[in-house]
C-alpha cells in the first residue's frame, strides 16, 4: 500500500496516531481516508468535522448502510502561546522562508519550546476525537481515516497544523509584522491569486499582431541585426539546476523517488541520447 | 548546364488555429533565378524548386547531407503559402538573390499570396544543426537567406539551453469535448528560465517579416494589399521552442525500471505520450488531476515567475579573514542590482540602514523586495542546506562554517548556485586565475645540445640546436622538493594552507604526477618544433614549461612580433621594403633558422612577392663567404597566371638575381640537363602543373628552399601536385597564400603536410584531434589549442591592423603582370602582321582610322580572345592568363570581404565580366555603362554602398564608371585594360579611393606582357610627370607617330607566350 505521507512532518502527525491504536484498526483506518469513504470534510475553527460511509455489520446490529460523524482535533494553544510562537518564528528567517515555499520549517520546534509545547503531536493524549459509530475502542478506523486525511493535507499545507492547534490569524500576523521578513510572509498569505488559466493549446499559439509599413528590405531582413548566440561555454551543466530551486518534494509529487533524482536523470538522458540534434 | 543561382530558405509555418494540436513544421524551400516565364498554375510562386522528384533527394544529392543526417532531419514534401511582396503579377526575388542575380528591387510593389513547395522536415533541431555546420564550413557554394539564417541562429541558441538542462515539465487544458463536463489535461516539456525569456526578446526583434507571413494554405484570392496583420514574432519563436523541446524529451527513450515507479504519476505520462511508448514501458499512467494541475502551477510560478519580476540577484561570499583562526570561515550574503551588478549591499549593512537609504535602494531592487529575498534565501538553502543555519534570524547577514565545510562548499555548492542564478564571490586563490596549480615542471634549455653561436643575431639558436628537458615538480611556479610534495599529499585537509596561501590539494592529481615524474628521464636532443607541439598539447592544469634565457627569448620573440627587429634593405634590393615588409623578412629568416617551416599570410597588396625576393637577397649578403658561390637555388611553384609577374618582380627589385621560368613545351626536360642549366640561377619559377608532369626532371637539383604560391592550391593533399610538391627534397619550405586558411581545418592541415611533415599528426589523427570537435561541438579548448600549434608558423598581417595602417599610405598602386596564351599570341600576330602590310599604303583619315582600330583590336586580343573573335565562344579563363589572374585576385579579396571595383573600356568585355563573375564568385555583382539609365544607376550604387550587403563586385565601364559617382565601399580597384592616360585610370580610382574611404585602396593595373600594353605601362611610368600636358584623353595623339614608331609600340615580343 502507497504510504500516506511523503514528509517528515506527516510521518510525525501519524506516529501519534500508531501509537494510540491497534494495528488492525490503523490498517483499516487508511480505507476511510478515501473519496469513496469520506463523504463529507471540513476543517472550522480548528475542528476537522467529517461524515463516512460505514458497513452493514450484523454482529453489531448494523443491517443498513450506515453514515458515521467525526470529529478530530488537537489540544490547542493559548494565545498567550500564540504570541510567544509568533514572535520566536518572525524572527526566524529561515522558518519564515520554508513556510513561504510550504514547508514545514526544520527548527519549527525551535519556536516552540519556550512554551514548553510541541506544534507537532507526540503523544496521544493530544489527539481528541469522537466518532458516532458503536465501536468502543476509541479511536476508531474511522478516525484514523479522517486523520491520514489531515496528514495528506499537512503534506501540501503545513500551515494547517497551525490552525488545528487554534492559532488565531490575526495575532500571528500582528506579530509577525514586527520584521520585515515576517511582513513578507504575511503578504504572501493573504495575497495569493489562486486562480490557474492554463493554455487550451498543445503549443502557444501565435496571435496576431498590426503589421506596420513593411518593405521588401525588413520583409527578407528584419530591422535588427541577429543577436550573438549565447552558448555559455562548454562547461557541464548542473543537473536539472531549475528545479532544484523547488525542493525535492513539490505538492504535485506523489511518487516516493527524490523528484530532483528523477529530474536528474530526465535532463542527462534527453541530452546523452539526442546527440544529432543538439 | 546554365548556371543557377539557388537561395535557401526556410521558415516555421504554425497550423491554423483551433484544434488543441497545434504542432507546426519547419520548411524548407529553395529559391531560384526568375525565369521570366509564368507557371500556369498562377497561385504557385514561379521561381522556386517546385519540382516535387528534385526535393525529394535534395538533402542528400544537393546538400550532400550523409544518410545519417538525412534520417535525422526526416525530410518529406511539404507546401505552405506565403504573402511577399510583388509586382506586375510576379514575387519579388529575396534580397540575396537580387543581390546574386543583380537584380534591384522597385519602390513600388504590391502583395500577393504565393504558394510555394518545399521539404518539411521532422526534426529541426538536427537539421539546422547540419546546415550550420554546412555554412560555416561548407564553402562558399551553400547560400542561406537571411530568413534561414535566423532560424540557424535561433535553434543554435536553443540547443545551448537545452544542454544546460533549462526545461521543466509543463501542462496544458484540454478543453471538455461535447458530453463531457470535465477537461483533460495533458503533459509535455518547455523551455524556461530567464535566459530563454531573454533570448526570445532579443530574437523576437530581428526575425524577418517573412517568417510572420506565412500560413498553411491559400485562403481565397489576394488583394494586392499591404497586409494587415502578422503573426506574432515572440509567439512564434515560442511556439518553435515548446514543440521542439516537448519533441525532443518525450521521445527520448527511458529505460523500463527507471519508468516502473513512475507508472501511476502523471509525470511518468509526461515521459511517455504515445500509446506506443506506454505499452513498450509496460505502463499507463494517469492524466493529471485538477490538484496536481494546481500544485504545479504554483510551483514553477514559484521557480520561473519570480525571477522575472525582481530586479535584484542574491550573493554569496565566502571569506576567511586573515589572520584569525583558519578553521573559521563564512558565507556572507548580498544582493546585488541587476541593472548594474557593481551596485552591491552586504545584507550586514541593510538591516541597519536608515529608511531613506533603504528605500533608495529598494527602488532598485524593485518590489517586494523582502518577499523575493526570503523566497532567494529559502530557494538558495534548499540547494545548500548548510545556510538554513544563517537564518535562524529575523535578520539573517550569513553562516559561519569550518574548514571542512568551506571546502564543500567551494566544491560543489557555489558550482551549482552559479548555475542557478545567485552571484557567488569566491577567495582569489580559488579562481582558474588565481588558482594555485601543483604541477609537472619541464624546464627546456637551449643550450645543452650544441654550443651557442655566437655573432649574427645574439641570442638566436642555429637550425641544428636543441632543446633539453629537465622535470621536477612545481608549485605555483615554483619549485618543490619530493619530500614537500609528499607532505602535501599526507594533509588530512585538502584545504591547505602552503607557504602563507591557501591551495587545494587534490589528491589523485598530485600522486599521478608524482608518478609522472619520477618516470621521465630527463632528454636531450629535443627538435625545437617538438617543443612547440609539447607545450600546446600540455594541460595547463598538470603541467607547466620553463624556459632558460636564450629559449625565453627566441619564444617572446614567436609570441610577438614586435619584438622582431626589423632588417635594413638587403644589399642589391632597388627600392625601399616597408617597416612590416622588413619585420617580415626578419620573421621568415629567424623562422628558417629554427626549423619552423613558416606560412607568409599577409593581405593581397601588402607585398609577399617583394619579401621573399628580399629573402632571397639577404641569405646572399649574411651566408658564409665559403658558401656564397655555392648557394643552392630556390624553387618556387605558382599558378601559371603568375610566373611571368614573379619573373618581372625579381627584374625590378632584385636585378642581380637569376631568375628562370621553367615552362613552355620547349621546356628542358632531361633531369642532368635541367640541373646543370639551373646551377647559375638563384629562383626557378614553375607552375603547379609542371611540378606533377616534370617531377622527375625536379627532384633532380638539389634544392635549398622549395616556396609555393598560392598554398591554397595545395588544400587537397591527396592531389597529384600536392603529392609531388610533397616529394620533394629542399633544406628549407615556404608557404605563401593571401587567403585565410584558418577556418578550413583540413586546408590547413595540408598546408602543414607540405611546411612541417607530421606536426599535426596524420589526416585521420588530425581530424578526430580537431577538425570533428571544433566544427561540430564548437570545441573552445581544442580550438585554443590548434591555435597554439599553428600560431607559431604562420604571419597573417592585415591591411587593417593598427600597425599596417600607419605604414602604408592610404592608396597603394600596383602593376600585375602576365601573358599572352598561345592562343592569343597567334591572333595577337596575325593583327600585327596584318597592319604592317596595309599601313605603308595609307595616308590620312584611312590611317587614322587603321590605326587607332589597330590599336582596340590588340587590347581586345589581350583581354580575351573572345572579345576579339566576337564569334560568341567560350569566355574561359584558360584561354587568357590576364582573366584567370583576375579570378584569383578577386576570389582572395571577397574571402577578406573587401568590396572591389573592374574597370575596362570595352563594353562587351564587361558584359561577359559581369556574368562571369556572377557565375564565379557568388556575390553581388553590378556592371554600370554607357546605356545604363539614371535609375538603375542610382540603385546600383545604393546597394553596394550599403554596408549590410555582402562583399561584391561592380564592373564599370571607364567612359560611364570613370567620373562622379561614389564608391568608397570598395577597396580595392582593378584596371582589366590599360588607357593611355594615367590621369583617367586615376580618376577611376578616386571612385573608392575619396572622402568616405576607411581602408587603404589598393590599385591593381593589369598589364600584359610582350605586348603593347607593356608598351603602354612603358611609356606612362616614363612620362608620368609630362604625361598630362603630352597626351590628351583619346588615342588620337598617337595617330601622329610615325611608321616606325607604331610597329614598335605594337610588336609582339614572343618571349611572352606562356602555354596554359
Amino acid at each position: 500500500m502507497a504510504k500516506m505521507t511523503r514528509t517528515w512532518w506527516g510521518e510525525i502527525f501519524l506516529d501519534v496516531l500508531a501509537m494510540s491504536m491497534d494495528e488492525g484498526r490503523l490498517k483499516r483506518g487508511r480505507a476511510y481516508s478515501g473519496p469513496n469513504r469520506l463523504l463529507e470534510f471540513s476543517i472550522n475553527k480548528g475542528v476537522a468535522r467529517a461524515t463516512l460511509r460505514g458497513n452493514i455489520n450484523p454482529y453489531f446490529g448494523v443491517y443498513k448502510e450506515p453514515r458515521y460523524k467525526v470529529t478530530v482535533k488537537l489540544r490547542q494553544f493559548t494565545s498567550a502561546d500564540w504570541r510567544r510562537i509568533s514572535k520566536a518564528i518572525s524572527g526566524n528567517a529561515a522558518c519564515l522562508s520554508q513556510l513561504l515555499m510550504n514547508e514545514m520549517p526544520t527548527a519549527i520546534e525551535d519556536a516552540f519550546s519556550d512554551s514548553g509545547k510541541t506544534l507537532l503531536p507526540r503523544s496521544k493524549d493530544e489527539l481528541i476525537s469522537t466518532c458516532s459509530c458503536p465501536d468502543w475502542a476509541t479511536p476508531c478506523k474511522h478516525v484514523a481515516g479522517v486523520y491520514y486525511k489531515i496528514a495528506s493535507l499537512l503534506d501540501r499545507d503545513p500551515m494547517l497544523l497551525f490552525q488545528l492547534r487554534g492559532l488565531e490569524f490575526s495575532v500571528f500576523r500582528e506579530k509577525l509584522a514586527d520584521s520585515p521578513l515576517g511582513q513578507a510572509l504575511i503578504d504572501e498569505q493573504t495575497g495569493e491569486d489562486g486562480s490557474i488559466d492554463l493554455p487550451t493549446n498543445r503549443y502557444t499559439e501565435p496571435r496576431r499582431t498590426p503589421a506596420a509599413g513593411i518593405d521588401p528590405r525588413s520583409y527578407w531582413m528584419g530591422e535588427h541585426p541577429l543577436p550573438s548566440v549565447d552558448v555559455s561555454s562548454g562547461s557541464p551543466p548542473t543537473p536539472a539546476v531549475l528545479v532544484k530551486k523547488g525542493g525535492d518534494h513539490p505538492p504535485f509529487w506523489h511518487v516516493h523517488q527524490s523528484f530532483i533524482g528523477v529530474m536528474e536523470e530526465v535532463c542527462d538522458r534527453v541530452v546523452q541520447k539526442n546527440r544529432p540534434s543538439l | 548546364m546554365e548556371h543557377q543561382i539557388q537561395i535557401h530558405h526556410g521558415t516555421w509555418i504554425p497550423q491554423p488555429s483551433g484544434e488543441f494540436d497545434n504542432s507546426g513544421r519547419f520548411v524548407f524551400w529553395i529559391e531560384t533565378q526568375q525565369t521570366g516565364k509564368k507557371d500556369p498554375r498562377p497561385e504557385l510562386h514561379p521561381s522556386h524548386l517546385s519540382d516535387t522528384s528534385r526535393l525529394e533527394g535534395f538533402l542528400a544529392s544537393d546538400l550532400k547531407f550523409s544518410a545519417a543526417a538525412v534520417a535525422a532531419a526526416g525530410p518529406e514534401p511539404a507546401r505552405f503559402c506565403a504573402t511577399m511582396p510583388s509586382t506586375s503579377g510576379m514575387p519579388l526575388p529575396s534580397l540575396e538573390m537580387a543581390r546574386l542575380s543583380g537584380e534591384y528591387l522597385p519602390d513600388e510593389f504590391q502583395w500577393n499570396d504565393w504558394e510555394i513547395k518545399g521539404i518539411a522536415v521532422r526534426n529541426p533541431l538536427a537539421f539546422l544543426r547540419e546546415l550550420q555546420v554546412l555554412s560555416s564550413f561548407g564553402g562558399g557554394e551553400f547560400q542561406v537567406g537571411y530568413d534561414l539564417k535566423f532560424w540557424i541562429h535561433f535553434a543554435q541558441q536553443l540547443r545551448a539551453m537545452v544542454r544546460q538542462h533549462q526545461f521543466l515539465p509543463v501542462m496544458k487544458c484540454l478543453q471538455p469535448k461535447r458530453g463531457r463536463s470535465q477537461p483533460d489535461y495533458v503533459t509535455g516539456w518547455a523551455p524556461a528560465d530567464s535566459l530563454y525569456e531573454r533570448c526570445l526578446r532579443d530574437f523576437a526583434i530581428a526575425m524577418p517579416a517573412v517568417c510572420t507571413l506565412v500560413k498553411n494554405a491559400r485562403n481565397g484570392s489576394t488583394s494586392g494589399n499591404a497586409p494587415v496583420s502578422v503573426l506574432d514574432r515572440t509567439d512564434l519563436l515560442r511556439q518553435f521552442s515548446e514543440q521542439q523541446v516537448d519533441m525532443l524529451v518525450s521521445s527520448t527513450p527511458f529505460t523500463k525500471s527507471f519508468l516502473k515507479p513512475l507508472r501511476n504519476s502523471w509525470f511518468g505520462g509526461a515521459l511517455t505520450p504515445t500509446p506506443a511508448s506506454r505499452i513498450a514501458a509496460g505502463i499507463d499512467p494517469p492524466s493529471p488531476a485538477e490538484q496536481d494541475v494546481a500544485h504545479w502551477h504554483a510551483w514553477q510560478k514559484k521557480i520561473i515567475g519570480r525571477t522575472r519580476g525582481s530586479g535584484f540577484s542574491l550573493g554569496l561570499r565566502l571569506s576567511q579573514d586573515d589572520g584569525t583562526d583558519d578553521k573559521r570561515w563564512r558565507i556572507g550574503f548580498f544582493v546585488s542590482c541587476n541593472e548594474d551588478p557593481s551596485l552591491l549591499v552586504d545584507l550586514s549593512d541593510w538591516w541597519g540602514m536608515p529608511e531613506h537609504r533603504k528605500s533608495e535602494w529598494q527602488n532598485r531592487f524593485g518590489p517586494q523586495f523582502e518577499r523575493n529575498l526570503l523566497f532567494s534565501l529559502g530557494q538558495a538553502a534548499r540547494i545548500c542546506p548548510l545556510l538554513w543555519q544563517g537564518m535562524e534570524t529575523a535578520e539573517p547577514t550569513g553562516v559561519d562554517i569550518d574548514l571542512e565545510k568551506a571546502y564543500e562548499f567551494l566544491k560543489d555548492d557555489a558550482l551549482v548556485l552559479e548555475s542557478a542564478g545567485y552571484r557567488i564571490v569566491l577567495p582569489s586563490w580559488w579562481t582558474p586565475k588565481g588558482r594555485r596549480r601543483a604541477r609537472l615542471r619541464v624546464r627546456a634549455s637551449g643550450t645543452g645540445g650544441q654550443s651557442q653561436e655566437s655573432g649574427s643575431d645574439s641570442g638566436l639558436l642555429t637550425l641544428s640546436t636543441l632543446v633539453q628537458y629537465n622535470y621536477e615538480l612545481s608549485i605555483d611556479g615554483e619549485a618543490v622538493t619530493e619530500d614537500e610534495w609528499r607532505a602535501l599529499l599526507e594533509a588530512k585537509s585538502p584545504l591547505v594552507k602552503y607557504r602563507g596561501e591557501w591551495m587545494e590539494i587534490d589528491h589523485r592529481q598530485m600522486s599521478e604526477t608524482l608518478e609522472l615524474w619520477r618516470s621521465r628521464e630527463d632528454s636531450d636532443g629535443i627538435e625545437f618544433s617538438q617543443m612547440i607541439k609539447d607545450m600546446a598539447e600540455a594541460d595547463p592544469n598538470t603541467e607547466e614549461f620553463v624556459f632558460d634565457d636564450v629559449l625565453g627569448g627566441v619564444l617572446k620573440g614567436l609570441q610577438n612580433l614586435e619584438n622582431l627587429e626589423p632588417m635594413d634593405n638587403p644589399a642589391g634590393l632597388h627600392g625601399d621594403l616597408r617597416v612590416y615588409q622588413k619585420k617580415g623578412v626578419a620573421w621568415l629568416a629567424r623562422q628558417e633558422r629554427l626549423g619552423l617551416h613558416p606560412c607568409l599570410a599577409d593581405d593581397m597588396g601588402l607585398g609577399k612577392t617583394v619579401q621573399l625576393i628580399a629573402l632571397l637577397l639577404h641569405e646572399r649578403q649574411h651566408e658564409e663567404p665559403a658558401q656564397k658561390s655555392g648557394i643552392q637555388p630556390t624553387l618556387l611553384v605558382a599558378p601559371t597566371s603568375v610566373l611571368s609577374n614573379w619573373k618581372k618582380e625579381t627584374g625590378k627589385f632584385a636585378p642581380r638575381l637569376k631568375c628562370y621560368i621553367h615552362h613552355g613545351s620547349n621546356r628542358i626536360r632531361d633531369p642532368a640537363e635541367f640541373a646543370e642549366t639551373i646551377s647559375g640561377y638563384d629562383l626557378i619559377v614553375t607552375s603547379f602543373n609542371l611540378v606533377r608532369s616534370d617531377s622527375e626532371t625536379l627532384q633532380a637539383a638539389n634544392w635549398r628552399r622549395i616556396v609555393v604560391d598560392e598554398a591554397q592550391n595545395i588544400k587537397n593533399p591527396k592531389s597529384a601536385q600536392a603529392k609531388a610538391i610533397f616529394a620533394l627534397p629542399a633544406t628549407f619550405r615556404i608557404a605563401m597564400t593571401g587567403t585565410p586558411i584558418e577556418n578550413r581545418l583540413m586546408d590547413m592541415w595540408s598546408l602543414f603536410r607540405f611546411l612541417n611533415p607530421g606536426y599535426l599528426g596524420t589526416a585521420a589523427q588530425f581530424r578526430r584531434a580537431y577538425e570533428l570537435p571544433i566544427q561540430r561541438e564548437n570545441d573552445m579548448a581544442r580550438t585554443r589549442q590548434l591555435q597554439q600549434l599553428v600560431q607559431p608558423f604562420i604571419l597573417r598581417r592585415l591591411k587593417s591592423d593598427k600597425s599596417i595602417i600607419d605604414d602604408l599610405p592610404d592608396k597603394v598602386e600596383q602593376k600585375v603582370y602576365c601573358n599572352l596564351t598561345k592562343e592569343q599570341a597567334s591572333l595577337y600576330q596575325a593583327v600585327v602582321e596584318d597592319v604592317e602590310d596595309r599601313i605603308e599604303d595609307s595616308d590620312g583619315m584611312a590611317r587614322r582610322g587603321l590605326i587607332l582600330s589597330t590599336l582596340m583590336k590588340l587590347k581586345q586580343v589581350c583581354n580575351h580572345p573572345a572579345q576579339f573573335i566576337q564569334d560568341g565562344s567560350a569566355f574561359d579563363e584558360r584561354r587568357s592568363h590576364k582573366l584567370a589572374r583576375l579570378n584569383e585576385m578577386i576570389e582572395e579579396a571577397l574571402l577578406e570581404s573587401d568590396s572591389l571595383l573592374v574597370f575596362t573600356q570595352f563594353t562587351e568585355i564587361g558584359e561577359r565580366l559581369e556574368t562571369q563573375f556572377r557565375e564565379r564568385h557568388s556575390c553581388p555583382v553590378h556592371y554600370l555603362h554607357g546605356g545604363t539609365s539614371r535609375r538603375r544607376r542610382e540603385k546600383m550604387i545604393e546597394s553596394f554602398q550599403d554596408p549590410d550587403s555582402p562583399a561584391g563586385i561592380f564592373v564599370l565601364s571607364l567612359r560611364a564608371g570613370g567620373v562622379g559617382i561614389t564608391l568608397t565601399q570598395a577597396n580595392h580597384v582593378f584596371h582589366f585594360d590599360r588607357w593611355w592616360n594615367p590621369a583617367v585610370e586615376n580618376q577611376a580610382t578616386d571612385r573608392a579611393y575619396r572622402i568616405g574611404q576607411q581602408k587603404t585602396v589598393f590599385a591593381h593595373k593589369m598589364v600584359t606582357l610582350g605586348t603593347l600594353e607593356e608598351r603602354i605601362d612603358e611609356m606612362i611610368e616614363s612620362k608620368k610627370a609630362l604625361a598630362e600636358n603630352i597626351v590628351g584623353t583619346d588615342e588620337n595623339w598617337l595617330t601622329e607617330m610615325d611608321n616606325d614608331s607604331f610597329r614598335e609600340l605594337i610588336a609582339l615580343n614572343r618571349q611572352s607566350i606562356m602555354e596554359a
